[in-house]
């Protein structure tokens, strides 16, 4: 690996940390779900800075080309990224649920009490 | 002293059948309370609900049947009726029959009891096809479950309070009548079927179409042993 191509990968993983660690600052992206992103950044500069790692780990696996290792490492980060995002949303969807159907009761009894005072 | 009642009525976009449905039933069972859910709407419904001053109870975003019967359950349970009954508002379940379905779970036989229409075959019996999806819903839960119920997409039930009580905290979202069949045996309470004849819906369309019927039944059956999976069987409750 060329000096320029990994001088390339620190900076894209540099970059891939900033803008998460800006949207945290910003309190665009909540800590919770920030996590799993800083995690993955963190693995592809380590893997910048210190490509001896791949390496290793291509040789465990027996692979043939290192840069396999880091796609399928980011496939594993996506997958797992997904399925955050699905239990995610399911969470939420069932938190909305509740909140509608209180919404509904309260204003059901609203009405209810409304028309006791009207008399 | 007798129980008091609920009859949960589940509504989206039934203008042509609501006064029909509810005079219906106030005739037939003066005595009982309900409580329209409005699943929002988006026909005349709302309006229908208000100018006859029908309780009910609109959800502000909608839940789909589900969440709307849900909802009736967590107003029994605020209210303290004794017994929920699920009924639809299409004009398909006669609530001459309500105290059929009610009954065995008054005397305490049952802790839910589902009206159904393939007991005495009687009355309106529907489409081949959707008997068959029932039937093979039902020998499915029979498997899973070691329950035999036959009308297991009969939305015309009762619940007791101990199971409405779990039902305001635990009901599925999209088709949610084999699931509770499922999930109320699984969790130890008896459920058993009651004969009633029902007819075909007055107007409007049904919410399951036939196009959509394939990916209901893939659904309700990975639903369906999910459940198994996921809920540890108890034992009868006494």
């Amino acid at each position: 690996m060329s000096g320029v191509t990994q001088l390339f990968f620190i900076l894209g993983a540099l970059c891939l940390l900033g803008f998460i660690l800006w949207l945290l600052k910003k309190d665009t992206l909540s800590v919770k779900y920030s996590l799993i992103w800083l995690l993955c950044g963190a693995v592809l500069l380590v893997f910048a800075v210190c490509p001896y790692f791949v390496y290793v780990i291509r040789d465990i696996l027996g692979m043939e080309v290192p840069s396999n290792v880091v796609f399928l490492m980011l496939d594993g980060f996506e997958l797992l990224i997904l399925i955050s995002l699905s239990i995610a949303i399911s969470q939420l969807s069932e938190k909305n649920k509740r909140q509608t159907q209180s919404i509904a009761l309260l204003e059901e009894r609203v009405r209810r009490l409304e028309a006791q005072t009207k008399d | 002293m007798s129980a008091k009642i609920l009859v949960i009525i589940p509504c989206y976009n039934e203008e042509e059948n609501l006064v029909r449905v509810i005079d219906r039933l106030k005739r037939s069972c003066p005595d009982v309370d309900y409580l329209v859910v409005n699943d929002c709407s988006t026909d005349r419904s709302e309006q229908i609900l208000r100018e006859n001053g029908y309780n009910h109870v609109t959800l502000p975003v909608n839940l789909g049947i589900g969440g709307g019967v849900q909802t009736g359950y967590r107003y029994a349970v605020e209210n303290g009726y004794d017994i929920a009954v699920q009924m639809d508002g299409d004009g398909q379940h006669d609530p001459a029959y309500l105290y059929e379905v009610t009954g065995p779970v008054e005397r305490g036989e049952l802790d839910m009891c589902i009206g159904s229409r393939f007991i005495t075959k009687e009355g309106f019996q529907t489409s081949f096809m959707r008997r068959l999806g029932i039937n093979i819903l039902s020998v499915l839960i029979h498997i899973l479950s070691g329950k035999k119920v036959l009308d297991v997409t009969s939305g015309f039930r009762a619940t007791n309070k101990e199971l409405t009580a779990y039902f305001a905290n635990h009901y599925a979202a999209d088709y949610p009548e084999p699931e509770a069949i499922m999930s109320a045996t699984l969790n130890g309470f008896k459920v058993g079927e009651a004969p009633v004849v029902m007819e075909e819906r007055m107007g409007g369309v049904s919410s399951i179409r036939s196009l959509k019927s394939a990916y209901y039944m893939i659904k309700v059956s990975i639903a369906l042993v999910i459940n198994r999976i996921s809920i540890q069987k108890k034992g009868g409750r006494g």
